[in-house]
């Protein structure tokens, strides 16, 4: 094989892996949520476009740089997630599944109608001069915030991992996920668990919102391409199997990159849908492991 | 999808809506619309589509209980189907003069069958939220062939050419287009009716309520299934040529998006999926809803699926009907 055509392929699976990495981010709360309510958040991708858009208007209002809006954007999601998981699922009772689906449904249509009430239909975006700048390493060229976005994702599930295994909380959420009723048993407040985890879960995705925002235009219906996304990814993973999820965000963002480069990028969408059906229909345990290892 | 406490069903003779006489005073309503509000044509057709869309989706997403996030895609076939068949300079070697409209609207029904039939085949496997995820997957995969391939119109559609007269009626008309929405919406309560009472209909809610105790009854489950999407699709993709007529020109991201999909599956949630007349009551109810906050709102319209979906699901799960339902068996009862 020719350099040329080397270096293409690499540089094709660095853009795919950095790429997934985002979608691993938005897959994980996803997953996290599955993982420990039974609960499909339809809404998901609409929280991400609330990241987008908080970062847009510190930006256009106080000019605030947009990695520093995460220091907004993640807390709020925070709360919006405690708030919502508080007040409306834990209300749904034993109609948990279908309810759940509805409810994050019309939550989801009505985050997405009120950013279009606010902001307007019309693609918008942010300009910083660092953001758009790329550096070579070893051939391969790798945009700023792209990297910035792939760190970014490191660090919050690194931190996800942390809080899950290495402490209390995440000993708690853990316990509520494998049993509600035993986790009750030994004195853990599952309902609040469940309220912290829908929380962690939204402020995840308002992150990626915020990572994603200096590479890519926002609208308000932005988030029905995430939510998409982020049902690839955790089905590949096997849902609520959180490795798993950050295992499928990286194998979605390769094969969208590597299909897109060598096959079509008209159907850049669809290899992910594709596989998506596939491994629903085949293995809805998921690619990894044999049997599903919750949270 | 709680099943009904036998308690409720063995209840003498309680004033239920859910009969025939109010679907013949819904028709009454439908039927005396133009000649009361002859100049709001538009909302009367799209209002009866909707009403027609949802009723079509319920056979499969009530009767047969499986959420389909994918129904545009069938309403999709109908419309390309019939535009693309009058339009035979996009399909060479194939067609050489255009067919009419009611064939195209035909043959779109059984491709939309054929299509349902191989869909559900797959993915009826998977049950409630992963069966919804799966159903989003597939109208999406098909939304990119057709945006993709140069003999749909691709990104931009397509336009309606000029359309033979249907027995001497002008289908550009809007008084016709009414009339044939119309004809459209009484065939969905009808065969919903027939349903309602027939051995596949008693089948369907048996697979609904438990699908482990419908198969020790001798009930196929997902040849049941099968069959309520096989209908649905035929009706979704006969609504999707009317729609195609009355919009005159589509393309695929006004008609094969997942919010027509969400919205359908909406507007029967809300009106109540498991009443006959529910889906025509929320899209009668949302369509008024969204034409009252039309200058308020404008194209964020879906906000107030949002809200009443929300509202349906915390404290109606039967939506509207199953509210008017048990105010009628409370009166009923107090007689």
């Amino acid at each position: 094989m020719d350099q040329v055509a080397v270096t293409a392929f690499f540089q094709t699976l660095v853009q795919g892996l950095l790429t997934g990495g985002l979608y691993a981010l938005i897959g994980t709360g996803l997953s996290l949520i599955f993982g420990v309510m039974r609960v499909i958040n339809f809404a998901h991708g609409d929280f991400l476009a609330i990241g987008m858009f908080i970062t847009l208007l510190l930006f256009k209002t106080f000019n605030i740089d947009p990695y520093l809006s995460l220091l907004v954007a993640a807390p709020l999601g925070f709360g919006l997630g405690y708030f919502i998981q508080r007040f409306v699922l834990s209300r749904l009772g034993d109609r948990l599944s279908e309810g759940s689906m509805l409810a994050t449904l019309g939550l989801g249509l009505i985050i997405s109608n009120s950013l279009l009430l606010g902001f307007g239909a019309q693609p918008q975006s942010i300009n910083v001069p660092y953001a758009i700048n790329t550096f070579k390493f070893a051939g391969v060229q790798v945009s700023v915030s792209l990297l910035i976005a792939g760190l970014g994702t490191v660090l919050a599930i690194s931190a996800l991992n942390l809080v899950l295994y290495r402490t209390e909380l995440g000993r708690a959420i853990r316990a509520t996920a494998q049993n509600p009723l035993g986790a009750e048993l030994q004195g853990v407040k599952t309902s609040n668990i469940q309220a912290i985890v829908f929380g962690v879960g939204v402020s995840f995705a308002a992150i990626a919102g915020v990572l994603l925002m200096p590479l890519l235009y926002t609208f308000p219906t932005v988030g029905e391409n995430y939510v998409t996304k982020a049902f690839i990814v955790t089905v590949l993973g096997g849902l609520g199997n959180l490795p798993g999820a950050i295992a499928g965000g990286l194998v979605l963002g390769v094969i969208e990159s590597l299909g897109a480069f060598y096959v079509s990028n008209n159907y850049r969408d669809a290899y992910g849908l594709i596989a998506f059906l596939l491994v629903l229909l085949l293995r809805p345990e998921g690619l990894f492991g044999k049997t599903v290892k919750r949270v | 999808m709680t099943a009904t406490a036998p308690s409720t069903r063995s209840r003498p003779r309680a004033l239920t809506f859910g009969n025939v006489w109010l679907s013949v005073a819904l028709v009454a309503i439908l039927f005396i619309y133009p000649f009361v509000f002859g100049k709001a044509m538009n909302f009367g057709i799209s209002t009866l589509l909707f009403a027609g869309f949802a009723m079509s989706w319920n056979i499969l997403g009530g009767w047969a209980g499986q959420t389909s996030l994918g129904h545009a895609a069938l309403l999709g076939i109908g419309a390309y189907s019939m535009t693309l068949l009058a339009t035979p300079e996009r399909l060479p070697p194939f067609l050489t003069s255009p067919l009419a409209p009611w064939w195209g609207a035909l043959i779109g029904m059984v491709i939309a069958v054929a299509v349902a039939a191989v869909w559900g085949w797959l993915t009826f496997r998977l049950q409630g939220s992963y069966f919804a995820l799966s159903s989003i997957a597939v109208a999406l995969v098909i939304r990119l062939v057709v945006i993709n391939s140069n003999w749909t119109g691709g990104a931009e559609g397509l336009f309606m050419p000029d359309l033979p007269k249907f027995f001497g009626f002008d289908l550009f008309d809007r008084e016709t287009e009414y009339w044939l929405a119309f004809g459209f919406v009484v065939l969905t309560l009808v065969i919903t009716h027939l349903i309602r009472r027939s051995r596949m209909g008693y089948a369907l809610q048996a697979v609904r309520e438990d699908e482990d105790g419908a198969r020790a009854l001798g009930i196929d489950p997902a040849r049941m299934k099968l069959l309520a999407f096989m209908l649905s699709a035929a009706l979704m993709a006969l609504g999707g040529s009317l729609y195609a007529l009355y919009l005159q020109a589509f393309e695929p991201h006004t008609i094969l998006e997942l919010p027509l999909s969400i919205q359908i599956a909406l507007l029967a949630i809300i009106g109540g999926r498991t009443t006959i007349q529910g889906p025509l009551v929320g899209a009668l109810v949302l369509s008024i809803f969204g034409e009252v906050f039309r200058n308020v709102f404008s194209n964020a319209n879906l906000l107030i699926y949002g809200v009443l979906i929300l509202l349906v699901t915390l404290f109606a799960p039967q939506g509207i009907m199953g509210l008017f339902n048990r105010a009628g068996s409370k009166l009923g009862t107090a007689r």
